[in-house]
């Protein structure tokens, strides 16, 4: 019994050691980046580019935090990040679960061909639509606003059809009796349905967060004051004129970082959910 | 029992309106007004005319145009390169052994940050006194240092080696949640069966992750030609035009020079490539049979 157990177990051990090598070498490959940043911004004065590369702090000091910190005026761009993040997400969250709902629950005429109409968003891509936003937000005088740079992200046809998949799982009863009671469809919908959809509202406000946190290209396109960037769109600016700067380009890049990577692990749980559902459905 | 009729589908377009009409401006407009204006010269500071073909013309006569169309269509090989190592990454991480969970996640951590962190980072990695360089030339791979971002021969395939390294942890997940799905009993009548690892891979696995192939392809082909960000950020196609991508080009005429008929006439054309290459996509994958959303 034993002699035929042991070389099994054996074999099972070589197997997990690889595994988990595979798995460690796999983290160092994606993490690494990421840990040599943090330990180039966590040492002031010492080279980006030293031979040999620094890839563990020998020394702390956040001397490279303070003076970016000050130099860059951070807290005026986390405010920019921060408004337009949440703008972002309320707007996504309140439309898409405004604009699901009758598709799920409600029997209408044109309920099919607004549907098929949504798809074809999906499959016709275009390649353009930058340039026509912008002329668009130019004609409704919003360049310069932070209004001009979430609106046309406002609502998405992706999140629209997450939440209509997540509405059709709501028994109808509900709907049912809260009519008995005499509450009015918007009621019903807000009072009743949605706190039975919050999984789903967590995830979009989770995807939304980090696309408008991290979106840089049209804030820089539609906002022409940089004071007014978000700490993507900062960045770039700090990278342009500091490119000797290393620490401290290190360290801002760390502050925009942290606050997302923060969040998702946080929120992780729903977060995947979120992508896994989308091929679902 | 009209009346009721009536007033449901009321509701439903009063609950609908505001998230339509912002669809209307922002998704169905673009798609609309692209067409008309790519036969225009509309360029802000002259008179707008229409001139027929013209841009099209242009187009297929405009060298750097051509270039940067086969570069987003070389771009395209980190796309099966994508579904085999995500695969393979996603079947590592689908076992049970304890901490698989923190892996998942410092996998995924590259997807969540933006592409200006993820540009910088690397930029500073692969420049001439760069870690990379430093390793490589340990390692005897290379006998000097190489400007990886600034060589014309090296550098689109940096820039491709960086999209797929953000992009990685996502497909992971989303073909995770294909593994998950698969029902144990599949994998225990195949060892029941004596299949091996690998036969077991090839031909459950791989066949049933087949929706979840298509649908990673489609988005990873997608995001491959018109790939931006991080071309846009680390080398605005250059050096030369030797990583002008097509989005970076159509960008550069648009919202840089103020072509506007111009570059929709190019984003017309790349957007007909994007249909036809999806369609074969599909076409090639027709038996998976799904539907995406």
């Amino acid at each position: 019994m034993s002699a035929t157990l042991r070389p099994k177990k054996w074999i099972a051990g070589i197997r997990l050691a690889v595994v988990y090598t595979l798995l460690l070498a796999l983290a160092l490959f994606m993490m690494g980046p990421f840990l040599w940043l943090l330990s180039v911004s966590l040492m002031p004065g010492k080279n980006v580019f030293s031979n040999p590369p620094a890839i563990l702090p020998t020394f702390i000091d956040f001397d490279n935090y303070v003076k970016v910190w000050q130099f860059m005026n951070f807290p005026k761009y986390i405010y920019n990040t921060v408004v337009i993040t949440a703008l972002g997400v309320i707007f996504n969250v309140i439309l898409a679960a405004l604009t699901a709902y009758p598709l799920a629950t409600f029997r209408f005429k044109g309920r099919n061909l607004v549907f098929t109409l949504l798809i074809a968003t999906m499959v016709i891509p275009s390649s353009t639509a930058m340039i026509v936003h912008y002329l668009t937000i130019q004609w409704l005088h919003l360049t310069g606003s932070f209004l001009g740079v979430v609106l046309p992200s406002a609502v998405s046809v992706f999140n629209i059809f997450l939440m209509r998949q997540t509405f059709l799982g709501i028994p109808s009863d509900i709907r049912d009796s809260g009519k008995m009671d005499g509450a009015s469809e918007f009621r019903i919908w807000l009072q009743l349905v949605l706190p039975l959809v919050k999984p789903a509202i967590a995830v979009i406000s989770l995807l939304e967060m980090m696309a408008f946190w991290n979106n840089f290209l049209w804030p820089i396109v539609v906002l022409d004051d940089p004071q007014k960037y978000p700490l993507a769109a900062a960045l770039t600016f700090l990278n342009g004129q500091f490119s000797y700067n290393f620490g401290w380009i290190a360290a801002g890049t760390m502050i925009s970082v942290i606050p997302i990577i923060t969040v998702f692990l946080f929120t992780q749980r729903y977060y995947m959910e979120g992508i896994a559902g989308a091929v679902k459905g | 029992m009209k009346r009721w009729v009536w007033t449901e589908s009321y509701t439903a377009w009063a609950f609908m309106a505001p998230g339509l009409a912002l669809i209307a401006v922002f998704v169905f407009w673009p798609i609309i007004y692209g067409i008309p204006l790519s036969f225009t010269d509309y360029s802000v500071i002259s008179e707008t005319h229409y001139v027929g073909f013209d841009n099209f013309v242009t187009a297929f006569h405009d060298k750097n145009f051509l270039i940067s169309l086969w570069n987003s269509l070389l771009y395209v090989i980190i796309v099966p390169i994508i579904q085999i190592i995500s695969i393979m990454m996603a079947i590592l991480v689908n076992g049970k052994i304890p901490g698989v969970k923190i892996f998942r996640t410092a996998y995924y951590i590259p997807v969540v940050t933006s592409m200006v962190a993820v540009a910088l980072i690397w930029s500073w990695l692969l420049s001439n006194n760069g870690v990379v360089n430093f390793f490589l030339l340990k390692l005897g791979l290379i006998n000097d240092q190489v400007a990886w971002l600034s060589t014309s021969s090296t550098a689109l395939f940096v820039l491709m080696f960086i999209t797929m390294w953000k992009g990685l942890g996502y497909y992971m997940m989303l073909y995770l949640a294909g593994l998950q799905g698969i029902p144990s009993d599949l994998y225990e009548a195949a060892r029941v069966d004596g299949a091996s690892r690998w036969r077991v891979i090839w031909s459950i696995t791989i066949p049933l992750l087949r929706p979840h192939i298509l649908f990673c392809t489609l988005i990873s082909l997608m995001g491959a030609i018109r790939v931006f960000d991080e071309v846009y950020i680390l080398t605005k196609g250059g050096p030369g035009t030797s990583t002008l991508t097509s989005s970076v080009y159509i960008f550069q005429k648009g919202l840089e020079q103020f072509n506007f008929g111009y570059a929709s006439a190019l984003g017309l054309i790349v957007s007909i490539l994007v249909g036809v290459l999806s369609v074969l996509v599909f076409r090639f994958n027709q038996k998976g049979g799904v539907n995406p959303y």
